[in-house]
């Protein structure tokens, strides 16, 4: 029998992995830091997902019993890997638990870390009880209790979003796009305007950038359907007249400077590099990218590679991904996993 | 001035003192001189619910911002202040005193619905300046001018006999302004006709004028345009939270 292939990281690019690789009859360890298997949207208790509506629980809930119960998938959970020496096809590596496990390939999974809004000061977060992330609206809305204002229960009246928080941001050094924000939020403003119809939504953008099919089923849908209003400004500051939260700041459109009251204000947070990647890529020997992501070595003719042969990645510890795409590079790591370890398939039959 | 030509100190926000003193310092003059502050401090939500409940201004919400109406529009070629994209923004986030501001242009709309065929997101601009206009008239923002009184009495005669009959349409208007029915202009005007016009055309506009023609069984017509134009009213000023009773006799 062929060594197992090693998958770090058990979020939505981890999972589709070890599936696909146990679909074709290959052994897998599966690695993963959290007692919890699912990766962001479980751990972080997403609500409905984007695209398809589904529930995350239901989604990635299922992808996880599928894992789990596959025998052919050895899961270690809140483990970790403390060292990873060979080469293709004769890896060897040991786990935190003491173990030593003989693998052919790795695949690392290891996906992303949420922004913390604390980095943004003048945004208000862990200043005002009502300046919450979208992982915490996501929160409100998958526990079943709904979107209210922290500070005393209420429902709040007027919403304001406020997109590319700890993205597209020099002064915090991170210049790139998370991709997933916008569509997101416009996907949480429309469940807070069903939920709560006579609450106005506002999104503070610089750019929308629901890309692809998004623009129509979110974008466009937000605002027809849900009458969510976008302006175009990004915020100066957060503060409070003692009452409601007061955004500052520009709207461009006018050229007029607006001091307007809410008593909600969401940060659409984005995607950091994990904050596991220089630790892994001291364990792993793999390279990262200029942002602090695991590089890629190849965009086309081996796309899952990284810096190192038989070492792959899938998934948003590459750079912000969606969960379809990192499920599409779980799957494709999973046959470069294969071939990398020199596992031949028999012809079926 | 074109939008992004905008001063963005408007000459009613500047104050100046002829004559001040501030802590024994003499300031008369543009030393006084203060800006007032342009900071917005609301929205008014109710706004775009009002626009949006008359005739020509359901999808305003959809509105983007792209600017593609004004780029085509007819107005806006002559009138760089004609700006149809600007007020759907200010409707959508309830800016009610800046759209104030041009409420003496809003009407110059030809409905060329040259907007309507560019908008990319289908949200009928010129409907929008329609609903505007007739929210402006109902708030009472808009004051009757001679051009109102011809209107109203162009209308009421349509809504009679079914047409217009000219001579009395003007002596209607005369009437409504309070303008004496001999004027100079129009003395020479009819002077000229008598000469110009042939004989049998005259006695044509003279019978006309005098025995009031209508459209033949028009009175049902007349009954069913009576009550549309009634209940459109009423639902209008409905939906604009005034009260319905009151512009009924108008
Ligand atoms: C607020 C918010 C809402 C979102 N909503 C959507 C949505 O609706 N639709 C959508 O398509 N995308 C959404 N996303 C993006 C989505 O979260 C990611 O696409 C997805 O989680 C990426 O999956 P992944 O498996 O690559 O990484 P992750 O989900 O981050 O999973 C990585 C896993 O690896 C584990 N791990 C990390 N380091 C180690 C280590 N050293 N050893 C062992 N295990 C490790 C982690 O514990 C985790 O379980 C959202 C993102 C945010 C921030
Ligand atoms: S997806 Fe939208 S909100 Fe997120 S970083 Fe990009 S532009 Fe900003
Ligand atoms: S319909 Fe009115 S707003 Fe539209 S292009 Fe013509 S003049 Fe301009
Ligand atoms: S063309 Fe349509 S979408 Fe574009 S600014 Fe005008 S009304 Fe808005």
């Amino acid at each position: 029998m062929s060594k197992p292939i090693l998958v770090v990281g058990a979020g939505p690019a981890g999972l589709a992995a070890s599936h696909a690789l146990a679909a074709v009859g290959q052994p897998v360890v599966l690695v993963e830091k959290e007692r919890t298997l699912g990766g962001a949207p479980i751990l972080s208790g997403y609500a409905k997902l984007v695209p398809s509506g589904e529930w995350a629980k239901d989604a990635i809930g299922a992808m996880v019993q599928r894992v789990e119960a596959s025998e052919r998938i050895d899961v270690r959970r809140a483990t970790r890997i403390t060292a990873f020496d060979g080469s293709p096809g004769a890896f060897s590596a040991s786990l935190s638990d003491g173990s030593q496990v003989e693998v052919g390939a790795a695949i690392l999974a290891t996906g992303f870390t949420h922004f913390d809004s604390i980095n943004k000061p003048e945004w208000g977060f862990g200043l005002f009880p009502d300046v919450v992330t979208t992982t915490q609206i996501e929160q409100m809305i998958s526990s079943g209790k709904g979107v209210r204002c922290p500070s005393d229960g209420r429902k709040p009246k007027r919403v304001a979003v406020l997109l590319c928080v700890g993205s597209r941001d020099r002064q915090i050094g991170r210049e790139w796009c998370s991709k997933i924000c916008c569509t997101v939020s416009a996907n949480i403003a429309m469940e807070i305007r069903e939920e709560l119809p006579d609450c106005h939504v506002y999104i503070y953008y610089m750019d929308i950038r629901t890309f692809g099919l998004y623009e129509d089923r979110f974008y466009w849908r937000s605002q027809e359907e849900f009458k969510v209003k976008y302006v175009k400004a990004r915020i100066a500051e957060v503060t409070s007249d003692g009452e409601r939260l007061v955004l500052k700041g520009e709207d461009t459109l006018v050229k007029r400077p607006i001091t307007i009251p809410f008593d909600l204000v969401v940060h659409a947070i984005g995607m950091d590099p994990s904050t596991e990647n220089p630790g892994i890529a001291e364990v792993f020997g793999v390279a990262l990218e200029e942002h602090g992501h695991i590089a890629r070595a190849s965009t086309y003719r081996d796309m899952s590679a990284t810096s190192r042969p038989g070492v792959l990645v899938a998934g948003a510890a590459t750079g912000p991904e969606t969960i379809d795409d990192s499920i599409a590079q779980g799957q494709a790591a999973a046959m470069a996993a294969l071939s990398a370890a020199g596992i031949a398939l028999r012809a079926a039959g | 001035m074109p939008i992004h030509e905008k001063s963005l100190i408007r000459p009613e926000n500047l104050t100046t003192h002829d004559k001040l003193e501030i802590d024994g310092v003499d300031v008369s003059g543009h030393w006084s001189t203060f800006i007032e502050s342009r900071v917005l401090t609301d929205y008014n939500e109710a706004l775009q619910d009002e626009v949006q409940a008359l005739p020509g201004g359901e999808a305003v919400h959809r509105c983007w911002q792209c600017g593609s109406c004004t780029n085509a529009c007819t107005v806006n070629a002559i009138n760089p202040d004609f700006n149809p994209r600007y007020w759907i923004y200010l409707i959508r986030l309830g800016m009610e005193q800046e759209l104030l501001r041009d409420k003496d242009i809003v009407w110059q709309c030809v409905s060329c619905n040259k907007c309507t065929h560019v908008c990319p997101r289908d949200v009928n601009p010129e409907g929008v300046m329609k609903a505007l206009a007739h929210w402006l008239e109902l708030k009472g923002h808009t004051a009757r001018s001679p051009s109102t009184e011809f209107d109203e009495e162009f209308a009421s005669q349509v809504f009679e006999t079914g047409k217009i009959e000219e001579s009395r349409v003007i002596r209607g208007f005369f009437r409504r302004t309070g303008q004496p029915l001999m004027q100079d202009w129009l003395i020479a005007m009819t002077r000229r006709m008598l000469r110009h016009v042939p004989v049998k055309l005259l006695l044509a506009m003279g019978l006309q004028g005098l025995l009031r023609p209508s459209t033949r069984s028009w009175g049902a017509a007349r009954g069913a345009i009576r009550d549309y134009v009634a209940r459109r009213e009423r639902e209008n000023r409905r939906a604009l939270g005034l009260d319905a009773a009151a512009h009924q006799g108008d």
